[in-house]
């Protein structure tokens, strides 16, 4: 009996030796490895301020970079340019001396209803913290991109506004150009609802022809844009998107300006008498006569 | 006689020249705010950050003021280098933070900022006085109308919250001595600003621990004294925070807000465009329809360079008339976009946007010209070249 205390005392005293402590490891921003040249494997040295050493007050951590993370399609990091590094909890606290605190907790909770639920239990018995959505939170982190896509509504108006002039316009001229035949149908009898029609037909076909050739630039803008600004910001979020819905409304809002602008450039012509459209009076006067009358 | 035979031109589609007139107005007004934005936002944000004379900010290694909660220790020992530094008049240390003020049943959550009220460069004083005393506060409009208290009222103040005792930490009692306009904060704001010693001294932790910490400093060079020179003394003096110059603070911005420019680029050349095409299709229309005129034109000796500037008058009276129209809208506009713009989270209220300046309505108004000269040329030139007898016969035969 004594025998066996004594080797277990023996062996005690040698397993009694701290095993070498495993290293820790962390796992860091794609972006920070790419522009401090960092790879997995590299050992990094922590400090929780700039300079730190390791042992010294406020002292830094030795660890090996275990893994590489990509950042999340998430709106309210974009424009942020900092670098990040991903530890375990109790190393991270033991690290800045946070001591048994954390910022936030990420609960799961299992469907609408029980979200409902845990959230209300929860913030029944909290004191001193408050449980949230995370769509609320997500709402409220996005409030940039709520305010970047404001302002693209704004932009798309004053564009709508101008193509209508421009699309109104040039049905004008293209109506114009036709007096002459306009008014030779016109006298062979055909009627100005035809004429308006025929007009109107033609401006839904330009149109249409110019929402497809639009859809397509829109679709290859959107690739541009997304190459572009993925690579400035360096994330997979998308920030230009061609949806069935936005090109239902883009054509749909060119058919009816079209076809606004189609009638109203028919209108005028079919408001004016087949002798006046051949004569060209009304509206035009011979400009060296109207300056010498000047 | 050229000008009035321009005008006769014009007059006599007037539906069509006033068309033309709005789009380019629309098309000016675009460009005018596009240039407004490409610049506006820099202009801005370099006036507030001069605003107060401190050309330079000191903020922990590798980060940009109150960009993360990092914050410099030691800030004395900071301070005290910062002074025998050759070209430094004055020093504005900076601790950022939260107060919860309560008020009754409710608590209020509140930026605050902890300066040295003698050389702060963060708010301006509208009502009352600065501080004076270590449990004295100024405080935003916004903090005020919400927490209801008057300058001369006292507040509770705490600067954390311990969910295990259930208790505020830090706490204080604070006298509200002054109504401020605090420069960097975002509109709607609750801001209070109390001395820098109060608030490291109500910061949460163990009373071991030290509390001698900014978040950054702002720094006054001498005037005259090249700004680089000091900014590389104190990264020498310094090494382990970021000295950052109002040319690298303005270079930060550019990188985040580049999506800005770039869209303002974009957007001012595409309407620049539209106002072109517009310009050129009526001028070409109006050219083609008056064939008969100019080759008659031609035909009683006047000269084709003659003929060429008529047109082009034309051209530019379009753009021109349609620009002074734009720049109205464009100021409208402007003023609505920025107003959407304003509502950026975490922007100071001062920033704008969309700036007006002088010399961009001149550089809108100088491109859109030069598109109506350009957008002249080709037709005019090409309908003053056509062989006189030719044409004539086209014309008279029809």
């Amino acid at each position: 009996m004594l025998a066996a205390l004594l080797i277990a005392a023996f062996s005690q005293s040698i397993d009694s030796t701290p095993p070498p402590r495993p290293p820790r490891t962390v796992a860091i921003d794609e972006r920070l490895a790419a522009d401090a040249g960092i790879h997995v494997g590299d050992r990094l040295l922590l400090t929780p301020t700039p300079g730190g050493d390791v042992g010294s007050a406020g002292s830094g951590d030795s660890v090996i970079v275990s893994a590489l993370v990509r950042r999340r399609a998430d709106p309210s990091e974009v424009a942020r340019a900092e670098y990040r590094v991903r530890m375990h909890l109790d190393e991270l606290q033991a690290l800045i001396g946070y001591g048994d605190r954390v910022d936030r907790f990420a609960v799961s909770a299992r469907g609408t209803a029980g979200t409902d639920s845990a959230l209300r239990r929860i913030n029944d018995a909290a004191f001193g913290f408050r449980a949230y959505r995370s769509r609320d939170i997500a709402v409220e982190t996005s409030r940039t991109f709520l305010v970047v896509s404001r302002f693209h509504r704004a932009i798309g108006v004053i564009t709508i506004v101008a193509s209508a002039i421009f699309l109104l316009c040039i049905m004008l001229l293209k109506v114009d150009e036709r007096r002459r035949d306009v008014a030779a149908l016109r006298l062979m009898g055909i009627s100005a609802r035809s004429i308006v029609r025929s007009v109107m037909v033609e401006a839904a076909l330009v149109a249409v022809v110019g929402s497809a050739v639009g859809v397509g630039l829109g679709w290859l803008s959107s690739q541009i844009i997304n190459w572009h600004y993925r690579g400035v910001y360096r994330t997979p979020l998308a920030f230009a998107v061609v949806t069935p819905g936005i090109v239902l409304l883009a054509v749909s809002l060119s058919l009816a300006l079209g076809l606004i602008a189609g009638f109203v450039a028919a209108q005028r012509l079919v408001h004016m008498s087949p002798l006046e459209l051949l004569s060209g009076r009304r509206e035009e006067r011979s400009p060296a006569a109207a300056a010498t009358a000047g | 006689m050229l000008l009035r035979l321009a005008w006769a031109t014009l007059t006599r589609h007037r539906s069509r020249t006033l068309l033309a007139i709005l789009g380019v107005a629309v098309s000016a007004a675009m460009l005018l705010d596009m240039v407004m934005l490409s610049s506006g936002m820099r202009a801005s944000f370099r006036t507030l950050l001069l605003s107060r004379g401190f050309q330079l900010r000191l903020a922990p290694k590798g980060t940009l003021p109150f960009d993360t909660d990092a914050t410099i220790p030691d800030a004395s020992g900071v301070m005290r280098v910062l002074r025998t530094i050759p070209g430094v008049t004055t020093v504005s240390p900076v601790l950022g933070g939260q107060l919860h003020i309560v008020r009754g049943a409710r608590t209020i959550a509140a930026t605050a900022l902890g300066v040295d009220p003698a050389v702060q460069g963060d708010y301006e004083i509208t009502q009352g006085r600065a501080p004076a005393s270590p449990l004295e506060l100024v405080a935003s409009d916004d903090f005020l109308r919400a927490s209801g208290a008057r300058i001369g009222d006292t507040l509770s103040a705490a600067s954390g919250y311990d969910a295990q005792l259930r208790s505020f930490s830090g706490q204080r009692v604070l006298t509200i001595v002054g109504r401020a306009h605090f420069l960097y904060m975002p509109a709607e704001q609750r801001a209070v600003a109390i001395p820098l010693a109060t608030l490291q001294q109500m910061q949460p932790g163990p009373a071991t621990q030290n509390r001698d910490h900014v978040s950054l400093f702002m720094v006054k060079a001498r005037e005259g004294e090249p700004v680089d020179s000091v900014l590389r003394r104190i990264e020498t003096a310094l090494p382990r925070v970021s000295a950052i110059s109002t040319e690298t603070a303005m270079r930060q911005v550019d990188e985040r807000l580049s999506y800005f420019r770039q869209l303002a680029l974009i957007l001012g050349a595409v309407s620049l465009a539209v106002g072109f095409l517009l310009v050129t299709t009526l001028v070409t229309v109006s050219v083609n329809e008056r064939l008969g005129e100019i080759v008659v034109m031609r035909a009683i000796g006047v000269a084709r360079g003659r003929i060429v500037l008529q047109i082009v008058i034309e051209g530019i009276a379009i753009m021109v008339s349609g620009a002074l129209g734009g720049l109205g809208l464009g100021l409208v506009t402007a003023r609505y976009l920025n107003s959407i713009l304003a509502s950026f989270p975490g922007l100071p209220a001062a920033i704008d946007f969309f700036l007006f300046e002088p010399h961009d309505a001149w550089f809108a108004l100088g491109l859109l010209t030069v598109a109506g000269i350009l957008a002249g040329i080709y037709p005019s030139w090409r309908g003053a070249s056509l062989p006189i007898a030719v044409t004539l016969r086209e014309e008279a035969v029809g």
